[in-house]
């Protein structure tokens, strides 16, 4: 496989510079500039964080939860700090929290512990469910989400349903769902749509349509390993590692790049043609049909428009950290290419990035060396016409194969 | 000062052991890549002193062809896929390398996790069945470590190894438990395992997230390392590398028309025989039957009656010694004078004390060539018979390799996971196995040579593909997505 290899001039220009001005060096302009995130705020151990290798992040108006491989935070966002963490010497049942997620109607934390099976904190009190007093199919859980008032974790064997107030589990492996393999990723509920979707390391995605009570699965259509056939035929691989679905538009997260699904056509998100940062995804979270998050090993890729299809990649560099901006400038063009690359100081506390949520104009990156808030101050969706507000690589950006 | 102060550590070692213990200058044996290698010194230059957001600038290994694939048996031959993967060497871009070096510990504790203990099997509803090879396996690997403490240990600290023993033989899902708990109670420094395809892929989805070495010595299923995790490493040649063998063997040597597959309905029979049946249809030769049967099942005849039917000229089977075995009686009791082509876990006690002389003629693949009689086997085996008074096999021999892989990242890097995986990742050299030379590939998976074994005159003897003269199809020496078009048209 080939890797996009980017050039781009170091210079940087400190003065605003018009988009205009920006045709001339490249012979294609940008059909407006994306929002960019350059105000961050951090959270490590050293401000608060129970450890820093970040599993799960959830934010929920102004509480933001952060599972650790070490324990459960709690960051209130009007005082930007840690006010409270649990380990398991607080009662927290299991040390490592993969998925969070919070219930609105009684405001319970669920938490998807990682090898200790499921947790929900309420009133300050622990209820634990695991393997040996439940329906819980397996300890090592990965993701939890609410539907409605159901619980449903992703584990390494298959999935659960759990509705705490009826007390009755259910359980979704390959004796029950197109599950070609068992071992379930992450889950998502799209209350839209009002299905639950699973990403499956193996099996896809499989959409749980609640209404009906039927499975739809996605899996690559060329049913091999080692290549992915077309770019835009369905899933790029079998191995899936996050799902969103959120105003008709489904994202896919896998080892293998990214894919977005609307219902009728399907596009490939590959990192080859320069968007996203790397092929190695961990999550991938959805903002709206035409944004999403994607956490991979080099950096948060955003993709933020369609047409044209335009990113923003937000990475760390030592003691700094860049955004760039990357446009597929004309349709017929191969790669995408740098628009702009904005200073941002560190956004992302470290370049892998494990997962992401997104509420309001703010966005969250928890990574394995802390977690990153960026705070969205004037932020809009997609596109408009506005002053670079970082360097314009010069002419001399190029991509290629 | 810190820096060069481990390299003299490594030289010392180097000259330490490189050389028998009786101080003669006699021709070294050599059972591992040199610490004082100039590649490993210039690594470790590389990934030593990081603070956690350095990624070191390592060059990624690229290959030029997945997994030695002959053009005629690439999935959509003739047609430019639009991506490939697996040709390029996965990074680590993690903070792991900032973290230090615990102080106090009394051993440095590696990771097992196999068969080893009887338990209720998902593939049969009843008792398990892989205690045969996962017992071995945890012997080869206690024999390796249980030699390096002979040597001193952690050498750096003069502290042993300690062997961390989980089975793993339970319901689906139960593996994942035991990696849990090996990383976050006992703080394994590596893990070596399993044999299961299913529960070695979910091992290693945990090892992915925890950050640990997960170093696989007896899981053939090919889809193990297809996962692009830069933390999995197999030293064992998979069913791809066994299925392309025996394919050739049978069509383009010995030019059989159409094979018959019967095979386990497991995930081992059911991955392990997909290269045979997508390589039959590449070459234009379509397997026209395959049968599936339950483990531990007793009578074969309906899907042996089904396969006589089919017309098919020879037959493969993918599944364990013991139905192996009974199936090529109940054929030969049936009339049936097929061929009889298998996997390796028919090369096994079990399968020729069954089969009997039936046995005679069977052809299975497999991952090594236990004859080969090297100095570095011989002295494996001799230990082997003294320790456990067993003949070493295959899964004995692989976790030998694979212990001994682990503990030479240990000594090389020091107590630093990721340090230890870049060193795996990066070795200059093929390993010097006891099962030959162990050659990764850029996605970590063992791309040496694999065998043929022929029992014949009540023993098995194993081939290489030069010893038979078995022909291969045309290997293109560029990737796919940039091979030239007279190259895709070629097929």
């Amino acid at each position: 496989m080939m890797r996009v290899i980017i050039k781009v001039s170091a210079a940087v220009l400190a003065v605003l510079t018009p988009v205009a001005a920006f045709a001339e060096a490249t012979h294609a302009s940008p059909r407006g500039l994306p929002y960019v995130y350059t105000k961050w705020k951090h959270f490590t151990i050293e401000n608060g964080l129970p450890n820093n290798h970040v599993f799960a992040v959830r934010s929920n108006g102004n509480d933001l939860w952060v599972g650790t491989e070490n324990g459960l935070a709690l960051i209130d966002k009007r005082q930007s700090k840690v006010v409270k963490v649990w380990q398991e010497k607080d009662g927290l049942p299991f040390r490592s929290i993969a998925g969070i997620d919070v219930d609105k109607n009684t405001g319970d934390v669920w938490l998807g512990l990682f090898g200790g099976g499921l947790a929900r904190l309420s009133g300050d009190r622990f209820d634990h469910w695991h393997q040996l007093n439940s329906g819980l199919v397996n300890d090592v859980v990965y993701d939890v989400v609410m539907e409605h008032e159901n619980v449903w974790c992703a584990t390494t064997a298959g999935a659960s349903r759990f509705n705490p107030k009826t007390g009755e589990w259910a359980i979704f492996t390959e004796k029950n769902a197109p599950m070609e393999e068992i071992w379930n990723y992450a889950v998502d509920y799209d209350p839209q749509a009002n299905k639950v979707f699973l990403a499956i390391w193996g099996s896809g995605v499989l959409e749980y349509d609640v209404a009906t009570d039927r499975w739809q699965e996605y899996v690559d259509p060329d049913g091999e390993m080692e290549i992915d056939l077309y770019r835009d035929d369905g899933v790029n691989h079998v191995i899936v590692t996050g799902v969103t679905s959120i105003d008709g538009a489904m994202w896919v997260s896998s080892y293998f790049g990214g894919t977005r699904y609307d219902g009728r056509s399907w596009l490939g998100l590959p990192d080859i043609e320069g968007g996203l940062p790397s092929l190695f995804n961990n999550n991938v979270k959805g903002r709206s049909a035409h944004e999403a998050w994607f956490c991979s090993d080099k950096g948060a890729g955003a993709i933020v428009d369609l047409d044209p299809e335009t990113w923003v990649q937000y990475v760390r560099d030592g003691r700094g950290g860049r955004a760039i901006v990357k446009q597929r400038l004309k349709p017929e063009d191969k790669t995408l290419t740098t628009v702009e690359v904005v200073e941002t100081g560190v956004n992302a506390p470290h370049s892998f990035i494990v997962n992401a949520d997104v509420e309001g104009n703010d966005v969250f990156l928890g990574t394995s060396h802390g977690l990153g808030w960026g705070v969205g101050e004037g932020y809009y969706p997609r596109l408009k016409e506005r002053p670079l507000i970082g360097a314009a690589p010069k002419a001399d950006v190029a991509t290629q194969r | 000062m810190k820096r060069q102060s481990v390299i003299v550590i490594m030289l010392l070692f180097a000259a330490g052991f490189a050389f028998p213990g009786d101080g003669r200058k006699a021709t070294p044996l050599k059972e591992w890549i040199e610490f004082d290698h100039p590649k490993i010194l210039a690594l470790l230059n590389h990934i030593n002193g990081l603070d956690a957001y350095t990624v070191p600038p390592l060059e990624v290994r690229k290959d030029e062809n997945y997994a030695g694939t002959a053009v005629d048996v690439e999935p959509f031959g003739g047609v430019r896929p639009y991506n490939e993967f697996f040709l390029q060497q996965m990074e680590y871009t993690g903070p792991g390398r900032a973290e230090p070096e615990p102080e106090h510990l009394d051993t440095v504790k590696i990771g097992f996790i196999g068969p080893i203990m009887s338990t209720v099997s998902v593939a049969t509803g009843g008792k398990s069945h892989e205690e045969t090879l996962g017992i071995p396996m945890l012997q080869g690997a206690r024999l390796a470590l249980e030699q390096w403490n002979e040597r001193g240990g952690y050498l750096k600290r003069k502290i042993p190894f300690e062997l961390v023993v989980s089975n793993d033989n339970g319901l689906w899902g139960a593996s994942g438990n035991e990696i849990i708990k090996q990383n976050y109670k006992d703080k394994v420094w590596a893990i070596l395992g399993t044999i299961d395809g299913a529960n070695s892929h979910i091992a290693i989805r945990v090892a992915l997230k925890c950050e640990v070495v997960m170093m696989n010595t007896g899981d053939t299923d090919p889809t193990f390392i297809e996962t692009n995790i830069p933390w999995v490493f197999r030293n064992i040649g998979d069913d791809r590398q066994q299925s392309y063998l025996l394919i050739d063997y049978a069509y383009r040597k010995m030019g059989y028309k159409m094979l018959g597959i019967i095979r386990a309905s497991n995930r081992y029979g059911r991955f392990g025989v997909r290269e045979v049946r997508d390589s039959a249809r590449r070459l234009g030769k379509p397997v026209p039957l395959e049968m599936a049967y339950q483990v531990g099942q007793e009578d074969f005849a309906l899907e042996i009656e089904r396969l006589r039917k089919s017309g098919v000229d020879a037959i493969v089977h993918w599944g364990d010694a013991v139905e192996g075995a009974k199936i090529l009686n109940q054929m030969r009791a049936m009339g049936m004078k097929h061929p009889y082509l298998a996997c390796d876990r028919c090369v096994q006690a079990d399968f020729a004390k069954i089969a009997g002389a039936n046995a005679e003629g069977v052809v299975c693949a497999y991952p090594w060539n236990p004859e080969s009689q090297t100095k570095l086997f011989v002295k494996f085996r001799d230990a082997y018979r003294a320790r456990f008074g067993q003949e070493p096999e295959t899964y004995a021999a692989h976790a030998y390799d694979g212990m001994n892989m682990i503990i030479w990242s240990i000594q090389a890097a020091g107590l630093n996971r990721a340090k230890m995986r870049d060193v795996l990742a990066y070795m200059p050299e093929p390993w010097p196995g006891v099962t030959g030379d162990i050659q990764l590939s850029a996605c970590l998976d063992d791309v040496g040579d694999v065998f043929l074994a022929k029992y014949e005159n009540g023993d098995w003897n194993y081939y290489s593909r030069t010893d038979l003269d078995i022909p291969k199809g045309y290997i293109p020496p560029r990737d796919r997505v940039s091979r030239p078009d007279i190259e895709i048209a070629r097929k």
